[in-house]
C-alpha cells in the first residue's frame, strides 16, 4: 500500500521568490501530519500544491497515489480541503452550502440528501441546517466548513489553520471530530500555529523560509532538538533577566513566550537550583516553573539553528 | 462535465440572487425605470427652432413673409429683435436659435424685380440644430423665390407668346422606418443594449471577484468542479436575467415609446443570446484581471464607457477616424444595436444581419475562451 | 479665544489635513493617472469618436430616367465629400433591402420622365429616401442631401431665367460654429463630463478608505473639526482638479481647435465652482457610503448619468419632460456645459451666464454642507 502523501524535492517559485524549495516527506495512511511554520514560511503554498490548486515548479508530489501535477482533478475527488479563512457562502444556509458543494462533487438527488443528513448529524449541526452561515459564531462556522470538507467522505483531509481565531472549547470539539474521522481511516494533513495542537499529530514537519527544517514525531523532535530541561520564567524585569541568563554557562536558549520567556539548559552543566538562584540574584520576585520541552521550544530551536531534518 | 456540478452552481447562484434584497430589484426594476427615464431623456427631436425677426421694411410684403415663415410651426417666433443693428445679440443671449433680417426696401425692390437678400443668422453651436435650421430657412426662401419667379416668368413668357410654364424641381424626402423622426424609436434599442451591458457585465465581473474576495473561489476549485462548469453555472442566471430584461424592454418600448416590432422576435432573441455571450464573457474577462470587486467595477466602468459611447447608439460610427475604427470593429454593443434596430425597425432577417451575427458570435466565443484560459492560468 | 487666533488654528489644522491628503494623492500613481492621464485619453478618444459629422455616406441611385438631366442631379449630390454612390439598383423596391443590409444610408430616386416633365415645365419630382433607423446620422444625411438638391434646383431655375439672380435669396450665416463641426459642440460637454466623473471618483474613495482602515477614528481623537477635515480633503484635490481642467482645456483647444472667445477669468471661476461641487459630491458619497465598494459604485453612477444624459452634452435639456428637466437642474454638469459653450464659443460674460454661476454656486455650497453633515452622522 502506498503512502497517502509522498512529496519529493517539491518546489514552487513565484518569479524570483522561492515560496517552497526542495521539500521531501511522506505521510502514511491514517496519520495526522502537522505542518508548522511562521507566516510566509510556505505552509499554505505546499497545501495548495497538494490540493491541486497550484502547479509545482520543481519536484513531484503524489496524493492518494495520484500525481498532483498530472491529475489534479483526480486528486480533488479524493480530498477534502478547509482553507485558512472561512470560505463558504455567507448568505446561504448551512444546508444550501452543503447542497452546492455536494453538487460540485457530483452528488445529486437522494444520495446527496442522505449525505447531508449524515454529515449534519456527525458534526452536530442538525439544528442549524437552515441558519445563514454568516449568522453563526466563528466556532460553528469552522464546523460547517469541516462538515463541508467531509461531505464526500474524502480519503484525505487538508486543514489549513482550521482553528485560527476560535475559542478553546470549540477547538477541542473540532479536533475531536477530526480524530473520529482518522479512526475511521482518513488521513489528515494540518497546518497550524498552535503548538499544543501539533502535539496531537502523529508527526510534524517544520517549515522555515520555504524549506522543511525538521521532520519527525513530536517526541523525536523534542528529544533530538531540545534535549534537557526547560523552564518558564516570569519576571517584572524581563529584558534584564533574559540577557543575564543568555550569558550564563549551561543555558542553551532563551526565547520569549507569552508574558514571560522560556529557558532551556543542559542538565549536566546547570541544574534547577542553580538556575533559580541565578534568577533571584537579578530579580528576587522572579517566578520559575519547571517543565519539559514543548514543540514551541523545538520550533524556536529550529528557527534559530536553521534546523536539521 | 457533470450535470450535477453545473446544476449545483446554477441553483446556488439563483439562491444567492434571490436572497439579496437589493440585487433582484436592481436587475429587473432598475432597467425598467432607466429605460423609461432614458427613453424620455435621450431625444434629438428638434421640436421647434426659436426665431427672432427684424423687419426693417415693415411693409405688407415683409409682414406677409414673416407670417408665412412661422406658419408651419417649424419656426417658433420669440418676438422681434430688440436691436436690429446687432442681430447676433439674440443668439448670444441664447434667446433665439435663428435671427432673420428683412432689409429696408424689400417690398419696393421685389416690385421692381431687383434681387433681395434676406439675412439669416443661425446658431451653429449644435450642428444638428444648426443644419436643420439653415436648411429650413433656405427652403422657405427658395419656395418663395420660386413662386415669385414663376409669376414673373409666366408674365414674361405669355407676353412673348410662349406656352410653356416654368418647371420646378420638387424633392420628396421620405424617412424610412421612422417617418416622423421620433428619437425614441432609434434611441430605445440603443438604451436597451446599454442596460444589458451594464447589468450583465458588471454583474458577472463582480460576482466572480466577490468569490475571490470571500475565498469561496478557492474552496470551489478544490472540488472536482471544472472551471467551465463553474463559469457556465455562474453566467447562466445572468443570461436568464438578460433575456428577461429584453422582454421587459420590448414591452415598455412598444407600449410607452411606440417602438415597432416589425421583424421576427426570433432574430431579436437569437441576437440577444449572442450579445449576452459577449457581455458575460467580457465580465468574466474583467474578473480575471481584477483582484477585488472594487477593481472589477472600475475596470468594467472604463471598458464600458467607450463601448457605449462609441457604439453608434448616439452618433454614427462610420465616420470615426481610422485609428478609432478598430474599437468599432470589436465593439459588441455596436453590432447588437444594429441587430436591434435592424430587426425591430427594418424587419431585417438573419440574412441581412449576417455580419452582425457573425461578429457577435466571434467576439463572444473569443472572449469566453480567453477568460476560461486566463481563469485557469490564474489558479495555476 | 480671540477670533484671529481661532482662524489661525483653523487654517493650521486644515493645512495639516490638506498636506497629508496631498501626499497620499501624489504618492499613489493610480490617483495621478486617474486625475491627469485618463481625462486626456478620454477626451481624445471621445472627442474624435463622438461626432454627428457624416462624410462619404454610401447612397443608392435609382436612375429610371437615364437622361443628362437625371445624371446632373446625381452629380449635384456627389460633387462634395458627403455622398458616394454604392449601389445602382433598377428597382426602387431594392432600396429597402439595401437599407436592411446597411449597404446604403440613403437613396436618390429619379423617376422615368423626369427630364420630360422638366422640359414640359411641370413639376419634376425626385425622391430622397433616408434610412431613419440611425437617428442622428439620418438627420445629417437628410439635411445635407436636401440642401444639395435644393441648390441644384436653384441653379436650374436660374438657368431657365437666363442667369438672372433669384428675386429673393437667403444669405445664411452660421455663427459660433460656421463649419458645423461636431467637435465644437461636443468638446465642452466632454470636458464637463470627464471632469465630473473623475472629480467625484477622486474623492468618493478617500473617506471610505480611511473609515475602512480605521484612520478616521484616530483623526477624530484629535481636535480637528469636521469642516476642517472636509476642506483639508477638498483643497488638494481641487488643486489637482484645476491642473486637470487646465490640461483638458489645453488639449481641447490644441487638438480640436476649440476657440476661447470669452474671458479666461469667467472660465476659471466657473471651473473652480464646478470642480469644488463635484469633489464635495464625492466626499458626501464617501462619508455616507461606509465602504469603498459602495462609494465607487455610487460615485460612478451619480456622476455618469447626470454627466452624460442630463447635462445637455449630447441631448438638449430643453427638450426633456418637466421631471427630467427638474432633475437635470439639480446637478452641476448642465450649468457647466452651458457655461463652457457660452464662454468658449459665444464669448459670453457674467451678464449672460449669471444663471449658470448661481446654479454651480448653490450646488457647491449644498454639497460641502451635506458632506460635512454626512460625516457626523457616520460617527454618531
Amino acid at each position: 500500500m502506498t503512502d497517502a502523501i509522498a512529496v519529493e524535492g517539491l518546489g514552487r517559485r513565484f518569479g524570483a521568490f522561492h515560496a517552497v524549495r526542495d521539500v521531501t516527506f511522506t505521510v502514511a495512511r491514517g496519520e495526522i501530519f502537522g505542518y508548522l511554520g511562521a507566516n510566509g514560511a510556505g505552509k499554505s503554498t505546499t497545501i495548495r500544491i497538494l490540493c491541486g490548486l497550484l502547479a509545482p515548479t520543481a519536484g513531484r508530489a503524489t496524493v492518494a497515489g495520484l500525481d498532483v501535477a498530472a491529475d489534479p482533478e483526480g486528486v480533488k475527488r479524493r480530498i477534502g480541503y478547509m482553507s485558512q479563512r472561512f470560505s463558504l457562502y455567507p448568505d446561504l444556509t448551512v444546508a444550501e452550502n452543503l447542497d452546492f458543494f455536494g453538487g460540485a462533487y457530483g452528488f445529486s438527488g437522494r444520495a446527496l440528501r442522505r449525505r447531508i443528513d449524515a454529515i449534519v448529524e456527525e458534526t452536530g449541526l442538525r439544528a442549524l441546517r437552515d441558519s445563514a452561515t454568516q449568522s453563526l459564531p466563528a466556532g460553528l462556522q469552522q464546523r460547517v466548513a469541516l462538515a463541508n470538507a467531509l461531505l464526500h467522505d474524502p480519503e484525505l483531509l487538508f486543514l489549513d489553520e482550521p482553528t485560527a481565531g476560535v475559542d478553546p472549547a470549540s477547538r477541542r470539539e473540532f479536533l475531536a471530530l477530526v480524530r473520529r474521522r482518522v479512526r475511521r481511516g482518513a488521513t489528515v494533513f494540518l497546518t497550524t500555529h498552535y503548538m499544543d495542537e501539533a502535539e496531537y499529530c502523529g508527526r510534524v514537519g517544520m517549515m522555515v523560509d520555504g524549506r522543511l527544517a525538521a521532520l519527525g514525531t513530536p517526541a523525536e523532535l523534542k528529544q533530538r532538538l531540545v534535549p534537557g530541561d526547560a523552564w518558564s520564567v516570569r519576571s517584572a524585569r524581563r529584558a534584564e533577566l533574559q540577557a543575564a541568563l543568555a550569558a550564563t554557562d549551561g543555558v542553551r536558549a532563551v526565547h520569549p513566550h507569552g508574558a514571560g520567556f522560556r529557558v532551556r539548559c543542559d542538565p549536566a552543566r546547570l541544574d534547577g537550583a542553580t538556575l533559580a538562584a541565578r534568577c533571584r540574584e537579578i530579580d528576587p520576585a522572579a517566578e520559575l516553573e519547571p517543565g519539559t520541552a514543548t514543540l514551541d521550544d523545538v520550533f524556536h530551536a529550529v528557527v534559530a539553528g536553521g534546523g536539521v531534518a | 462535465m457533470t450535470r450535477a456540478g453545473l446544476g449545483a452552481v446554477v441553483r446556488k447562484e439563483l439562491r444567492q440572487i434571490g436572497r439579496d434584497r437589493r440585487l433582484l430589484p436592481m436587475l429587473i426594476f432598475a432597467p425598467l425605470v432607466q429605460l423609461m427615464v432614458f427613453g424620455h431623456a435621450v431625444s434629438f427631436d428638434i421640436d421647434n427652432v426659436d426665431v427672432a425677426v427684424c423687419d426693417l421694411d415693415d411693409s405688407a410684403a415683409s409682414r406677409t413673409l414673416a407670417r408665412r415663415l412661422v406658419a408651419d410651426g417649424t419656426f417658433q417666433p420669440v418676438g422681434p429683435l430688440p436691436d436690429c443693428t446687432r442681430p447676433e445679440q439674440a443668439l448670444l443671449d441664447g434667446r433665439a436659435d435663428v435671427a432673420v433680417l428683412f432689409p429696408a426696401g424689400l417690398e419696393r425692390d421685389l416690385a421692381a424685380g431687383r434681387p433681395v437678400e434676406v439675412q439669416v443668422l443661425v446658431d451653429g453651436t449644435n450642428p444638428t440644430i444648426g443644419r436643420f435650421a439653415s436648411v429650413a430657412a433656405q427652403a422657405f426662401l427658395d419656395a418663395r423665390a420660386a413662386e415669385l419667379q414663376r409669376e414673373r416668368l409666366a408674365g414674361l413668357r405669355s407676353a412673348q407668346g410662349f406656352e410653356r410654364p416654368v418647371p420646378t424641381l420638387t424633392v420628396q424626402s421620405r424617412l424610412f422606418y421612422n417617418p416622423r423622426m421620433q428619437s425614441a424609436i432609434f434611441m430605445v434599442p440603443g438604451v436597451a443594449a446599454m442596460l444589458l451591458l451594464l447589468i450583465t457585465t458588471v454583474g458577472t465581473a463582480m460576482g466572480i471577484a466577490r468569490e475571490r474576495e470571500l475565498g469561496t473561489l478557492e474552496q470551489v476549485m478544490v472540488t472536482p468542479l471544472r472551471p467551465a462548469e463553474l463559469i457556465l453555472g455562474k453566467v447562466a442566471p445572468f443570461v436568464l436575467v438578460g433575456l428577461l430584461d429584453v422582454v421587459v424592454a420590448l414591452v415598455v418600448s412598444s407600449w410607452m415609446f411606440d417602438v415597432p416590432i416589425r421583424g421576427s422576435l426570433l432574430v431579436v432573441f437569437a441576437g440577444t443570446l449572442l450579445y449576452l455571450l459577449s457581455t458575460v464573457g467580457l465580465g468574466l474577462f474583467i474578473s480575471t484581471v481584477s483582484s477585488s470587486q472594487q477593481q472589477a467595477f472600475m475596470v468594467g466602468f472604463f471598458v464600458m464607457m467607450p463601448a457605449i459611447l462609441l457604439s453608434g447608439f448616439m452618433t454614427p460610427v462610420e465616420n470615426m477616424p481610422d485609428w478609432l475604427q478598430p474599437i468599432a470593429w470589436v465593439n459588441p454593443v455596436r453590432y447588437y444595436v444594429e441587430v436591434l434596430r435592424g430587426a425591430l425597425l427594418k424587419a431585417a432577417g438573419f440574412r441581412d444581419l449576417g455580419l452582425q451575427f457573425g461578429a457577435l458570435a466571434a467576439f463572444g466565443t473569443t472572449i469566453l475562451a480567453a477568460s476560461i484560459v486566463r481563469f485557469r492560468k490564474r489558479l495555476a | 479665544m480671540s477670533a484671529p487666533g481661532r482662524l489661525r488654528r483653523f487654517a493650521i489644522r486644515t493645512g495639516a489635513v490638506a498636506a497629508k491628503e496631498a501626499t497620499h494623492a501624489v504618492r499613489d500613481p493610480r490617483t495621478l493617472y486617474l486625475a491627469l492621464g485618463m481625462p486626456v485619453v478620454l477626451l481624445v478618444i471621445f472627442g474624435f469618436g463622438i461626432s454627428f459629422d457624416v462624410e462619404d455616406v454610401p447612397i443608392a441611385v435609382v436612375d429610371q430616367d437615364r437622361t443628362p438631366d437625371s445624371r446632373a442631379l446625381e452629380r449635384s449630390l456627389t460633387t462634395g465629400h458627403e455622398f458616394v454612390v454604392a449601389a445602382r439598383p433598377d428597382d426602387p423596391a431594392e432600396v429597402d433591402r439595401l437599407f436592411r443590409e446597411r449597404t446604403v444610408s440613403a437613396a436618390l430616386v429619379v423617376p422615368r420622365g423626369f427630364a420630360r416633365e422638366w422640359a414640359a415645365g411641370r413639376r419634376a419630382p425626385v425622391q430622397l429616401l433616408v434610412d431613419g433607423s440611425d437617428g442622428v446620422g439620418a438627420q445629417s444625411v437628410l439635411g445635407n442631401a436636401s440642401a444639395a438638391l435644393r441648390a441644384e434646383g436653384r441653379r436650374r431655375l436660374a438657368a431657365e431665367t437666363g442667369g438672372a439672380a433669384a428675386p429673393l435669396a437667403a444669405e445664411v450665416r452660421l455663427l459660433f460654429n460656421p463649419a458645423l463641426r461636431s467637435a465644437v459642440f461636443f468638446v465642452p460637454g466632454l470636458i464637463a463630463y470627464i471632469l465630473y466623473i473623475v472629480g467625484v471618483l477622486l474623492t468618493a474613495l478617500t473617506i471610505a478608505r480611511e473609515q475602512e482602515r480605521g484612520n478616521l477614528e484616530q483623526l477624530f481623537a484629535t481636535p480637528v473639526g469636521r469642516l476642517e477635515v472636509m476642506l483639508g480633503k477638498l483643497l488638494p484635490y481641487l488643486a489637482l482638479g484645476l491642473l486637470q481642467a487646465l490640461l483638458v482645456l489645453a488639449f481641447g483647444m490644441a487638438v480640436f481647435e476649440m476657440p476661447l472667445r470669452g474671458s479666461l477669468g469667467v472660465l476659471g471661476l466657473g471651473t473652480l465652482l464646478f470642480l469644488a461641487g463635484a469633489l464635495a459630491q464625492g466626499l458626501f458619497i464617501s462619508s455616507v457610503a461606509g465602504s469603498q465598494q459602495v462609494a465607487t459604485q455610487a460615485g460612478a453612477l451619480s456622476s455618469l448619468l447626470p454627466g452624460v444624459l442630463l447635462s445637455g452634452f449630447v441631448f438638449p435639456v430643453e427638450n426633456m419632460p418637466l421631471l427630467l428637466r427638474a432633475l437635470a437642474s439639480v446637478f452641476p454638469a448642465r450649468y457647466y456645459v452651458d457655461l463652457l459653450r457660452g464662454v468658449m464659443l459665444r464669448g459670453n460674460g457674467f451678464d449672460a451666464l449669471w444663471g449658470d454661476f448661481l446654479g454651480l454656486g448653490v450646488f457647491c455650497l449644498a454639497a460641502v454642507a451635506l458632506a460635512t453633515l454626512g460625516f457626523r452622522r457616520r460617527l454618531a
